[in-house]
């Protein structure tokens, strides 16, 4: 190449140096809004909707599902004038108007055209990344199969599948609102998944892709329950899943979740509370690890289960007037009474699996698969009417370590 | 005179062989590899068909290096004539070439794709494909040796973000997701062999790169080193995907390796989401299989015409930029990978063990030892 040639050379690599640099296709943060909480609940348009419907502003489409997209930070430019460059300075004076967040509802058949119609009003198109929580209303899972609803949050690229997915009692939207000044619904249901630790009444999370292979495999499963009174939520019970409709189709109690929790032997915290048989008077029991196995018998045609349950962990309350000593004997009489509140909570949750709703939410179905696969390739298709009726026997075995920093 | 032969110093050593090998296995593979094989097997035994391939594979690259030993500075190319007759050699070599550019357009789309996809949200394809493609072209302007050296920088970095970030999925990880092993019996297991296979190909590079090591005897050993290392990354992988997703999980989804990590976040953390820092580092594994294939494209038809090498690496990159636009979607990338894949399989599994007995039944090639 001559001295001429390669001149020019440079001067066009350096020039496609001045047209590459940064990045093409770059939105930044403050030229978009960021979506946090998802709520899908059935449809029923807002009063904006029916007003600007009025006005001609419509479009074919059937009211299939209303979706509330919830954003932070809310833009409320246009009131606060003062407040030129920081935004975050000036909230304080005025804590009673001022929500860290805003939800926007839609109503329409398609969840990706509902989120698209939602640039028509907003000047910051909406993005997904930061999704973190999705509310299902009971009442539409049990219109519509959650894989109907799922079908575009699954395949999207921005909606990660780490992301939360919880079943309200009522309306998704009130799942997804709080009077409390700063706090942001999405991220209030999201810290208190983490909080398992504390109480075993909390479903292990199930996130997008939980979901997604548990709808696959066709299974029945569980998504954690929120119930919500004057825009207070509270986690309770779990909504039942059925494995081949993919609907709701029941829910369990409080109650219900902690019996499964000793099932499954995932406890790592929580509180057993019973009444002592002598003087009934309150006693609990705070766990600290929990072992279970579910081991499964076959004889012939006959399938059986046997649940072994193991825990250790302290006595931490006891409201025994006049106080009773903790003695070996004492203790020994306490665990007792304790093996018989687990034993109970799992009576119940079996007979709700078995009797009411005919669903295998324990994982029974899977240990038979891991020990007799051949005979389950022949069950799976009928698993859930033959585990109806299959018998399941307990025991449990409660061991007080400890008695906390008190000793009688 | 020979202008396509191989010059005394473009020489490397046994590691940068095995390196090179490495490098060109994994790829874009490690991506899809197990929605692949769970598609095929249905049974979450499928690490098991990736040991059997693995060990298949390793097999396939001994007799490649085998039947290297007995041309000593010949690569493929250069030695099949005096195996087979001119014509079947042209015939032979022709399609080992297509089959280079093929696998190295493949790479090209999937990364163009998947970048596509999951970083560069709106950046053309185009653009994104020829600044890829023109960087790979000033790497095997280098010659093997600098690629070699370049790819000894790539392989202990893209392993290290590897390793760290599927290793985290083990906040989302069940056991029982892998169980029960051999539930279903063994079948399942070898029909997940096939496409276990595929992202193993890498070996054949050496059909080429024997030629060009200091010390041939030690092929062998590159050869171990050069699947070994690719048969545990792989095994990683696809333990901690089945063990995030399951195999129903596993099964819908498009890229489940990267939608594992985007299954999880780490707070507390410098990054809390790992797909964009693998995706991003695992770009380099892509470049390297691409730069190996399209190296080992243009030597082919250099050593064919006995030409200069650098007018073949120039006119190659339109040609494989061309093949990489022919599938109009993923789905039809991913069977041109399956059809590239199938053929190779029996290319550089089948192939030179032919040609190994024929050698050795006409007394062609110096003895190994």
């Amino acid at each position: 190449m001559s001295r001429h040639v390669r001149r020019v050379l440079l001067a066009a690599a350096s020039l496609l140096l001045l047209i590459s640099t940064g990045c093409w296709s770059a939105n930044e943060i403050e030229d978009v809004t960021v979506s946090i909480g998802l709520g899908l609940d059935t449809a029923k348009e807002s009063a904006f909707e029916k007003e600007i419907n009025e006005q001609g502003a419509h479009y074919p489409k059937e009211n299939v599902i209303t979706a509330t997209i919830q954003i932070i930070p809310p833009i409320n430019a246009k009131k606060g004038g003062q407040g030129g460059g920081g935004g975050g300075g000036g909230g304080g004076s005025s804590p009673s108007s001022e929500k860290a967040y805003l939800n926007e509802q839609l109503t329409g058949d398609s969840v990706i055209q509902i989120f698209r119609q939602f640039s028509l009003r907003r000047d910051r198109p909406i993005i997904g990344h930061h999704l973190k929580v999705i509310v299902v209303a009971r009442e539409l899972a049990q219109k519509y199969s959650l894989e109907q609803i799922f079908d575009f949050i699954l395949r999207d690229n921005e909606i990660r599948p780490s992301c939360l997915v919880v079943v309200s009692h009522r309306s998704a939207l009130e799942a997804l609102s709080s009077e409390e000044p700063g706090e942001i619904p999405a991220l209030y249901l999201l810290g208190v998944v983490n909080n398992r630790y504390r109480s075993n009444k909390i479903l292990p999370p199930v996130s997008l892709i939980k979901l997604d292979s548990a709808m696959q495999s066709g299974a029945s499963f569980l998504l954690q329950n929120v119930v919500t009174a004057k825009d207070e939520h509270k986690f309770s019970g779990a909504a039942i899943i059925k494995g081949d409709t993919k609907r709701w189709i029941g829910e369990l109690t409080q109650y219900d979740i902690e019996g499964l929790s000793w099932i499954k032997g995932d406890v790592v915290g929580g509180a057993l509370k019973t009444y002592a048989s002598r003087g009934s008077y309150t006693i609990a029991y705070e766990p600290e690890t929990s072992k279970a196995s579910i081991i499964p018998e076959v004889s012939g045609d006959d399938i059986s289960f046997h649940i072994k349950i193991k825990t250790e962990g302290s006595l931490i309350e006891d409201w025994s007037f006049p106080e009773v000593p903790s003695s070996p004997q004492y203790i020994h009489e306490l665990e007792g009474q304790f093996e018989e509140e687990i034993k109970k909570q799992i009576r119940q949750v079996l007979h709700k699996m078995q009797k009411v709703y005919h669903v295998d939410v324990g994982g029974f179905g899977e240990q038979l698969k891991f020990k007799y696969p051949k005979r389950w390739r022949k069950l799976k298709e009928r698993w859930e009417d033959i585990f109806s009726h299959v018998p399941i026997t307990y025991d449990v075995n409660v061991t007080i370590k400890d008695v906390a920093s008190s000793t009688d | 005179m020979n202008r396509a032969s191989i010059s005394a110093e473009d020489k490397i050593t046994t590691s940068q062989a095995a390196v090179i090998i490495i490098n060109y296995t994994l790829g874009s593979g490690v991506l899809t590899l197990p929605r692949t094989t769970v598609e095929a097997a249905q049974t979450p035994d499928v690490w098991l068909s990736i040991i059997i391939s693995g060990i298949i594979v390793t097999a396939a690259g001994l007799i490649v290096v085998l039947l290297c030993r007995r041309f000593q500075g010949k690569t493929l190319f250069q030695f099949v004539p005096e195996i087979t007759g001119k014509w079947l050699a042209w015939i032979l070599s022709f399609t080992v070439i297509t089959v280079f550019l093929v696998i190295s357009a493949v790479q090209i789309r999937v990364m163009a794709e998947v970048t596509g996809f999951y970083l560069l949200d709106g950046t053309p394809v185009w653009a994104i494909v020829m600044s890829f493609m023109w960087i790979g072209l000033y790497l095997t302007l280098g010659g093997i040796n600098c690629m070699a050296r370049i790819y000894e920088l790539i392989l202990p970095i893209t392993l290290i973000f590897f390793l760290i970030s599927f290793l985290l999925s083990t906040k989302i990880f069940n056991i029982d997701y892998l169980r029960p092993v051999l539930g279903s019996g063994i079948m399942p297991v070898l029909r997940g062999i096939k496409p276990a296979l595929f992202p193993f190909t890498g070996y054949e590079i050496m059909l080429i790169a024997t030629a060009y090591m200091k010390m041939p005897k030690k092929a062998v050993k590159a050869v171990l080193a050069g699947t070994t290392v690719p048969l545990f990354i792989y095994l990683v992988t696809i333990i901690m995907v089945i063990g995030g997703l399951s195999i129903y999980g596993v099964q819908t989804r498009t890229w489940p390796s990267l939608d594992l990590l985007r299954s999880f976040e780490m707070e507390g953390l410098i990054f809390e989401r790992f797909e964009s820092l693998l995706l991003v580092i695992w770009i380099m594994q892509i470049f390297s299989t691409f730069t190996v294939t399209h190296y080992a494209a243009s030597l082919g038809w250099s050593q064919l015409f006995n030409k200069s090498l650098k007018p073949f690496l120039f006119a190659m990159l339109p040609v494989i930029f061309l093949i990489a636009m022919v599938p109009k979607n993923v789905l039809e990338v991913f069977k041109l990978g399956d059809i590239v894949g199938n053929i190779s399989i029996f290319l550089f599994g089948g192939v030179p063990l032919l040609l190994l007995l024929i050698s050795m039944v006409r007394k062609k090639g110096g003895n190994p030892n």
